[in-house]
């Protein structure tokens, strides 16, 4: 089981590490460039950062959960809870590609 | 076309250096090297630049030679209010 837990851990914290990489690239071109295109951007990574950061808290630090996470979840939730982070990794890592360029 | 220009120009890492190549083309047509001089940027980085605006139909050159100058492809033309719009906000 604990293999599945750590590839899911790991995946969030590249997801974190993407999406604060699109964030300050969407961030500058917020400040440079005003509008309704610049500030979407901006808020997608800002909003997902919020979410995959508190995953990542929940997963690793908070007390309680981070408990619960790693000793009551069956396995069977893990594996699909683990796909849904690293294809999401996979796609961030794809628009970073594209964004940093 | 404009989805693709907001990506490319305001999306992206280096695309407020091509809005900055994009407002000197806009003057007169320039080279490769004068663009760099002029922006204070390295050459391979401006041919950087002009390949990704020319790969997404925003700009083309005049020739494969060294001095070819840059201009906008009639498509971008047509949509040259919306640069120019970008253009404006950045400093």
């Amino acid at each position: 089981m604990s293999v599945w837990i750590d590839v899911a851990r790991l995946a969030t914290v590249v997801n974190v590490l993407l999406l604060a990489s699109l964030g300050y690239v969407w961030g500058r071109n917020y400040l440079a460039v005003r509008s309704k295109h610049t500030l979407g951007l901006l808020l997608f990574s800002t909003f997902l950062l919020a979410e995959n950061a508190l995953t990542l808290y929940y997963y690793v630090v908070d007390p309680d959960l981070s408990f619960w996470y790693s000793t009551q979840m069956p396995t069977v939730v893990w594996r699909v809870t683990m796909l849904l982070h690293v294809l999401q990794a996979v796609g961030l890592g794809f628009l970073a590609w594209v964004t940093w360029d | 076309m404009e989805a693709r220009l907001w990506y490319v120009l305001t999306g992206t890492r280096g695309g407020v250096n091509r809005i900055r190549l994009l407002r000197l083309l806009d003057e007169r047509p320039r080279n490769a090297n004068q663009l760099a001089d002029e922006l204070d940027l390295h050459y391979e980085t401006v041919q950087h630049h002009l390949g990704v605006l020319v790969d997404n139909d925003v700009l083309r050159s005049s020739g494969d030679d060294y001095g070819a100058v840059y201009l906008p492809t009639p498509q971008a033309e047509a949509h040259w209010d919306l640069i120019e719009e970008i253009i404006e906000q950045v400093d």
